[in-house]
C-alpha cells in the first residue's frame, strides 16, 4: 500500500515536471535569449522539394531569434492528421493543409486556422496592401478575413516537344482549333500521341479546355456541365481521343508527365515544376501560352498552395513574421530562381529575378489570364473526384460526351443544392 | 466447510492474477490498437462524424441507410465480390498445383519455391508500382516488346474492362506463394503408411491424391481459403496504387471506397458504417466457410 502511494506521488511529480518543461519551452518568445521554435508541416515532396527546404534554411539563417523546423509529409498524410493534430493541440504552428485551395474553407470554418489579421499593413513585418494578387487573396479569404498565404504560385502553359513539331513541320499552335489539328497529325497510332491529357490525380487540365471555349463547371452557383459551350468542348475533345487517339484515355497526371518525358507526346499542359524533370529526361521542349479557344480570350489555370497558421499556435506573431518574409521580394525571387515559380506579388513583373529567366518570365506573363480551379466550393473533392472526373472518363472511353455530362449535371446540381 | 470452500478460489485468484500479469502487455497493445478502434468506429458509424467538426451529432442508423441506397457502395461490393470469387479458388487451385509439383525436395524445387514465395515477403505497394510500370501501354517494357512484334498493346490499367482483371492477376502473383507453402507443409505431413496402404490396395496416383492426400490436408485448405477470402474482401493496396479504383470506379473495392470516404471526403462516420458492413460480410462468409469444410468434425 505504501509503495503504491509512493509510486503515485512519483508519477504525479514526474507529470508536473514534464508539464512545466513543456511550458517553459513552449512559452513566450525569445526574451530569455532562446530562439522561438516554429514547426512547419509541408507537403512539397515533388521535384520542387529542395527549393522549399532551401527557402526555410534562408529564413532560419537570417532570423536567429526564430527557428522554423520544416517537416515534409505526403499530402494525404497531412490531410488525415492535420485537423485532429491542431484540434488536440499537438499540431504544427504552420502547415500547408492541402494542394486544393477549397480545403482551406474547412479549416477556417472549424476554427483550426488563425485569421491573418496583421499580415497586411504598412509595418515592418507586414506586406503592403495591394501586393498580394486579388486572384489569390480573394479565395484565401473567408467572410472578409484572410486565412492563408500562398506557399507558391504558378500558372500552366502548353509544353511542346520541339523535335516532334519540327519533324512534322508544325508551328506552335495559338488557337485550340490548331492545337486539335496538330494533335491529330502528331499521333501515329503506334505509341506516339499528339497530346498527353490527364483526367485524374492531376493538376486540372480539362477545365482549361472548357474555360477556353467559354464553358465552365459551375456558373452562378449551379451546374454548367450541360451548357452548350461545355458540351461542345467535351464532345470535340472526346471524339478526338476516342476516334483519332490523340491521347491515351484515363491518364493520371504522373502518366501524362511520363509520356511527355519519354518524348512520346507532342503537347502537354503543365506547370513550371515539370520543367526540371523534362530537362533531365533530355526532352527538347519549350512552353507557349495555352491556345485561345472559342471564347476568344486567353485563359489558363493558376495553381497555389495555401499556407495556414494553426489556431492553437503559441507564437502567432512569429508565424506571421515568417509569412511576411516568405511573401517578401527576396524569398519570392529565390523561389522563382530555384523552381521557376511565379512571384506571388503584383509588383515583381519587371524584377530581375523574373526577367532574367526565360521560363519564369513566360509563366509570369500568364498571371493575368489565370484562374483557380473551384477554389471556394466546400464540396470540392466530391465535385472533382466523384462527378467531373468520371464524366470526362465516360465521355472519352465511350465517346458519348452529352450523355455523360447530362447525368453529371444532375449530380452536380444535387450537391450544389440547385433545382 | 466455509474454510474449505473459501480456500481454492483464493489460490485460483492469485493464479489468475499472474495470468493477467503475463497477458497485460499483449492485451494493452490489442486493446489500444485493435479493440478501441473497433469500438470507436462503431460509435462513429452512428454519428455524422468528420475530422474537421468538433461536434459529431448522433444520426442513428442514417449512415447505414445511406449505404444501402448508395450505388457506389453496391458497385464496390460487386467488384470486391468478383475479386474474391475469382481470386480465392484460383489461389487455392494454383497453390495446390504448385505444391504438388514442388513436393519433392531437390535443389531445383527449393529454388522454385523461393521464386514463388518471394512476392509474399515483398512490399505490395512497391510491387504494385513495378507492375504498373510493366503493364503501362505507353512507357512499359511489355508494350515496347509487343509493338516490336507488331501487336498494338492494350492499356490494361486504364481500360474499364481490363483494370479489375489486371489487378486480380497481380494479386494472384503476390499471394499464390503463401498458399503453396501452407499446402506444401500439410502435404509433407501426410502419413507415409496411408499412401503405402493405398498403393497396396492398387490405387493409382490420381486416386491416391483424391482419396488420401486431399482429405489429409483439409485443414490446410480451410486455413488457406479463409485467409485468402479475408484478404480478398479487404483488398486495398494494389488497387490503390495501380488504378485508384478507376477508371469509372470499375476497379473500386469496398476498402478503397472506405478510404476515399474517410480520408478524401473526410466522412469518417459514413466510412465507418461501410467498414462495419464489410466486417459483417467477412464474418458471415468466414462462418460459411467453416461450415462447408466441417471444421468441427472429428476425424
Amino acid at each position: 500500500m505504501k509503495t503504491k502511494k509512493a509510486l503515485a506521488a512519483l508519477a504525479i511529480a514526474a507529470a508536473v515536471a514534464l508539464a512545466m518543461a513543456g511550458c517553459s519551452s513552449g512559452g513566450s518568445s525569445g526574451s530569455d535569449g532562446k530562439p522561438v521554435q516554429l514547426t512547419f508541416w509541408s507537403g512539397f515532396t515533388g521535384g520542387d522539394k529542395q527549393a522549399f527546404i532551401d527557402l526555410v534554411d534562408s529564413f532560419n539563417s537570417s532570423h536567429p531569434n526564430i527557428q522554423v523546423k520544416y517537416t515534409l509529409q505526403p499530402w494525404d498524410s497531412i490531410a488525415k492528421k492535420l485537423p485532429t493534430a491542431i484540434a488536440s493541440g499537438s499540431g504544427p504552428d504552420i502547415a500547408t493543409p492541402d494542394y486544393n485551395v477549397a480545403t482551406l474553407l474547412q479549416y477556417a470554418n472549424n476554427k483550426l486556422a488563425l485569421p491573418l489579421d496583421q499580415l497586411v499593413g504598412s509595418g515592418k513585418d507586414q506586406i503592403a496592401p495591394g501586393v498580394l494578387p486579388t486572384s489569390l487573396s480573394d479565395p484565401f479569404s473567408v467572410k472578409g478575413k484572410l486565412y492563408a498565404a500562398p506557399a507558391n504560385f504558378a500558372t500552366l502553359m502548353l509544353y511542346y516537344n520541339k523535335d516532334l513539331l519540327d519533324k512534322a513541320g508544325i508551328a506552335v499552335p495559338t488557337t485550340m482549333k490548331e492545337l486539335q489539328d496538330d494533335a491529330v497529325k502528331l499521333s501515329n497510332g503506334n505509341g506516339q500521341y499528339g497530346i498527353a491529357l490527364a483526367d485524374h490525380s492531376t493538376i486540372a487540365m480539362w477545365p482549361i479546355l472548357i474555360w477556353a471555349d467559354g464553358g465552365d463547371l459551375i456558373q452562378k452557383g449551379c451546374s454548367a456541365l450541360n451548357s452548350k459551350a461545355t458540351v461542345d468542348t467535351v464532345t470535340t475533345w472526346s471524339k478526338l481521343i476516342h476516334d483519332d487517339k490523340i491521347t491515351p484515355p484515363g491518364l493520371a497526371g504522373q502518366d501524362a508527365d511520363d509520356l511527355f518525358a519519354a518524348g512520346k507526346a507532342a503537347f502537354e499542359i503543365n506547370g513550371p515544376w515539370a520543367a526540371g524533370a523534362y530537362t533531365k529526361a533530355k526532352v527538347n521542349f519549350d512552353v507557349a501560352p495555352v491556345p485561345v479557344g472559342a471564347s476568344g480570350k486567353e485563359v489558363t489555370l493558376g495553381s497555389t498552395v495555401p499556407m495556414i497558421v494553426s489556431s492553437h499556435t503559441q507564437h502567432p506573431k512569429e508565424a506571421q513574421e515568417f509569412f511576411a518574409w516568405w511573401l517578401g521580394k527576396t524569398a519570392q525571387a529565390q523561389l522563382a530562381k530555384a523552381a521557376a515559380y511565379v512571384p506571388a506579388r503584383t509588383d515583381m513583373a519587371n524584377d530581375p529575378s523574373v526577367t532574367s529567366d526565360a521560363l519564369v518570365k513566360a509563366f509570369t506573363s500568364q498571371v493575368p489570364y489565370s484562374r483557380l480551379y473551384l477554389p471556394t466550393e466546400k464540396d470540392f473533392s466530391k465535385i472533382d473526384v466523384d462527378i467531373f472526373t468520371p464524366a470526362i472518363q465516360a465521355a472519352t472511353q465511350n465517346g458519348d460526351a452529352a450523355g455523360a455530362l447530362s447525368s453529371a449535371n444532375t449530380q452536380l446540381n444535387q450537391v450544389l443544392g440547385c433545382k | 466447510m466455509t474454510a474449505l470452500t473459501a480456500h481454492p478460489p483464493r489460490r485460483l485468484n492469485s493464479q489468475a492474477r499472474a495470468g493477467w500479469f503475463f497477458l497485460a502487455p499483449s492485451l494493452l497493445i490489442i486493446g489500444v490498437f485493435v479493440i478501441y478502434p473497433i469500438v470507436q468506429s462503431l460509435w462513429m458509424s452512428l454519428h455524422d462524424w468528420s475530422f474537421f467538426q468538433t461536434d459529431h451529432p448522433f444520426v442513428g442508423l442514417n449512415n447505414f441507410v445511406e449505404m444501402l441506397g448508395d450505388p457506389r457502395f453496391w458497385n464496390a461490393l460487386a467488384n470486391t465480390g468478383i475479386f474474391t470469387v475469382v481470386t480465392v479458388p484460383a489461389q487455392i487451385v494454383l497453390g495446390l498445383l504448385l505444391a504438388v509439383r514442388l513436393r519433392r525436395t531437390t535443389w531445383w524445387t527449393v529454388f522454385l519455391r523461393s521464386v514463388f514465395f518471394f512476392p509474399v515477403i515483398s512490399s505490395f505497394a512497391t510491387m504494385a508500382i513495378v507492375w504498373k510500370f510493366i503493364l503501362s501501354a505507353n512507357v512499359g517494357p511489355t508494350a515496347a516488346w509487343l509493338r516490336g512484334v507488331g501487336v498494338s498493346p492494350t492499356d490494361w490499367l486504364h481500360n474499364p474492362d481490363w483494370a479489375l482483371p489486371a489487378v486480380i492477376v497481380v494479386g494472384l502473383w503476390k499471394n499464390i506463394g503463401f498458399t503453396m507453402v501452407i499446402i506444401l507443409a500439410a502435404l509433407q505431413d501426410v502419413p507415409e503408411d496411408l499412401t503405402e496402404a493405398a498403393v497396396l490396395d492398387g490405387a493409382g496416383p490420381w486416386r491416391r491424391f483424391v482419396s488420401v492426400s486431399l482429405p489429409s490436408i483439409r485443414q490446410a485448405l480451410l486455413f488457406s481459403s479463409v485467409i485468402a477470402t479475408i484478404g480478398s474482401l479487404q483488398v486495398f493496396d494494389q488497387v490503390y496504387v495501380m488504378t485508384q479504383g478507376g477508371p469509372l470506379f470499375r476497379s473500386e473495392t469496398l476498402v478503397t471506397y472506405i478510404y476515399e470516404q474517410g480520408f478524401t471526403e473526410f466522412r469518417s462516420g459514413y466510412a465507418s458504417a461501410i467498414a462495419w458492413g464489410l466486417f459483417l460480410i467477412i464474418m458471415a462468409v468466414s462462418l460459411l466457410q467453416l461450415r462447408i469444410f466441417r471444421y468441427r468434425d472429428v476425424d
